[in-house]
């Protein structure tokens, strides 16, 4: 089954075009790498599908129904969910609060017992805080687990996440490997932006590579990985 | 948000205090403020209009804070919006005979269409920017209160009949500090809620908030429109006490003092601005009465304690509260300052 479906996405800002004309399918279990070199437009592309930043021209389809440029808040209740490159859930607030924010609003079943679920996410994630610690005073990679969470708890069927495995020691990467499985394992769809190769062939079935806002790859993790136009763009000539 | 508030092991008196959002402090705190005016010296009539006064501040600085402290939004032309609803009931009165108790609450209607406007047309919006639109369309209310002298008289004034027939200041005081708390109530009941989880996520962080699943225009303007809606009853208040409405009221002066005790109170407290208006601007008024040769030093003072307290100690008043006073060694101290459910 399709989960998502871009048909010549394309945002401009101004002159400048940030995703050109990318068309690309998920389909239902894939874990989809998202690679390009640093500017070349992976977070603007899935802005423009989840919603933050609306496409200028192209076409979104989730689960077969047209998206193309609903609300955030909408594409949320869709079942789509997203974590951010700058890991920044409310600063303020507690991190059972900030997971609830999720459950209660964003759910689309609607939890009879918000704060179960939130803690279940929490866990889910294997959070290493006390769940009454205040955002502002967790490190990157405590935010990172907590963005995650908050994510989840709207119990996505398809799941962004921008590089969530970034400035992670080796041993962090194990574990955010094994958190991504037990997320793949619920049969949440995953698209997932990352720079780090070895994450990457671990646990992507597919890749996308884009470079100057244009899809120059697409397909199954190795064949994309050794596709010359892939190391040109990473490398240079 | 509250997770503790269905313990079943609470008696009844913690139950009630848990619904009416008090801890025991709180409650003796609002005692003090109702036998307050019959201990000497603050039984004098002067001094008691001073203390209504920090009453009306302190109510306001809730109602602000509802807005500041919640979505962060500043409402910089929150006295311009109290004035709007001082202005709708006095006319109302003048004009049309109406009761001032119920022109009162139509003065909050009106300001709560204001806010409604104000709401919608900063939407689009952030921080700043928002700030400066709702100060701008404070200052056209007031330039409109100045001009339209066929209907409010300009700076001249209105002349208001008062709410209660009598020359004395006591009952007026006895209104403001229900007033006082019945702000803090009803913005606490609705903080408590789902709401206030998403009245603080778009405050916080706008981005994770949509997508998170929250639609802020439906919060936002709920937000904005309830604070402007108490603004206007208080304004109402206001012009109903002291008898006398000039556009003067809706400078932006007076909303900084009521920021001013709003932020040093504590930003997304409630109750810090309520708590710390009542001594702060009770002595800001002797300054103001004993240094009457300096107009003027009383707004220097705000504005200094105003930027030391942002610049050093962001958190306010509440922040320090909760961090050193509220979690002593003695249980019985504890639960004088947290109720039941710490």
């Amino acid at each position: 089954m399709i989960v998502l479906e871009t048909q010549n996405l394309t945002k401009k800002f101004g002159g400048l075009t940030a995703v050109n004309a990318v068309s690309m399918t998920i389909n239902q279990g894939d874990i989809v790498g998202l690679i390009g070199p640093n500017g070349a437009g992976k977070t603007t592309f899935i802005n423009a599908i989840s919603g933050l930043n609306p496409p200028t021209s192209g076409m979104v389809k989730m689960f077969g129904k047209e998206t193309t440029g609903l609300t955030p808040e909408k594409m949320c209740r869709l079942g789509l969910s997203r974590t951010f490159q700058i890991p920044s859930p409310f600063p303020k607030m507690t991190a059972i609060e900030s997971v609830m924010t999720a459950t209660i609003f964003g759910n689309p079943a609607g939890k009879s017992d918000p704060v179960a679920h939130s803690r279940e996410m929490l866990e889910f994630v294997e959070f290493p805080m006390k769940e009454t610690v205040v955002a502002e005073q967790l490190n990157t990679v405590q935010l990172k687990r907590l963005d995650l969470a908050r994510a989840l708890a709207s119990s996505p069927k398809l799941l962004f996440m921008d590089e969530l495995a970034s400035g992670l020691s080796e041993g962090e990467l194990k574990d955010i490997m094994r958190i991504i499985d037990k997320i793949s394992k619920k049969g949440i769809s995953i698209l997932m932006i990352e720079h780090i190769m070895q994450l990457i062939m671990a646990v992507c079935n597919r890749l996308l590579c884009i470079q100057f806002g244009t899809k120059i790859a697409e397909g199954p993790t190795q064949e994309v990985a050794n596709d010359p136009k892939v190391t040109k763009a990473y490398l240079g000539e | 948000m509250d997770t503790t508030t269905n313990d079943l092991n609470m008696n009844l008196f913690d139950r009630v205090l848990d619904k009416l959002c008090l801890t025991p402090i709180g409650l003796a705190g609002l005692i003090l403020l109702l036998i307050l005016p019959f201990i000497p010296p603050f039984n004098q009539e002067y001094m008691l209009r001073w203390l209504i006064y920090c009453g009306f501040i302190a109510a306001m600085s809730v109602g602000f804070d509802f807005t500041a402290g919640f979505i962060n939004i500043v409402n910089f032309g929150y006295m311009a919006v109290a004035g709007t609803g001082g202005y709708t009931s006095a006319l109302l009165v003048l004009n049309a005979g109406l009761s001032p108790w119920i022109a009162m609450l139509a003065g909050g209607v009106s300001s709560a269409i204001l806010g409604l406007v104000i709401g919608m047309i900063s939407l689009r919006l952030r921080g700043i920017f928002a700030a400066c639109l709702s100060w701008f369309f404070g200052l056209a209310v007031m330039g409109l209160a100045i001009k339209m002298v066929w209907l409010t008289r300009g700076p001249l004034g209105l002349r208001v009949p008062r709410l209660f027939e009598t020359e004395s200041n006591f009952p007026f005081y006895f209104l403001i500090v229900i007033l006082v708390y019945l702000t803090y109530l009803i913005c606490k009941w609705v903080v408590r809620s789902k709401m206030g989880l998403a009245f603080q996520a778009i405050g916080q962080n706008m981005d994770a908030a949509r997508t998170s699943g929250i639609d802020p225009v439906f919060y936002r303007v709920f937000n904005f429109t309830m604070s402007c809606a108490i603004a206007g009853v208080l304004g109402g208040f206001y012009a109903h006490f002291y008898g006398i409405l000039t556009p003067d009221m809706m400078h932006t002066s007076k909303t900084v003092e009521v920021l001013a005790v709003a932020y040093i109170g504590g930003r997304g407290s409630l109750w810090g601005g309520a708590v710390i208006a009542f001594p702060f601007i009770f002595l800001m008024e002797i300054v103001r009465s004993t240094l009457s040769h300096l107009p003027g030093l009383n707004l220097v003072i705000y504005a200094l304690v105003l930027i030391l307290v942002m610049i050093y100690y962001p958190g306010g008043f509440s922040y320090f509260y909760d961090t050193h006073i509220r979690q002593p060694k003695n249980r019985a101290l504890r639960y004088f300052l947290n109720g039941r459910d710490a």
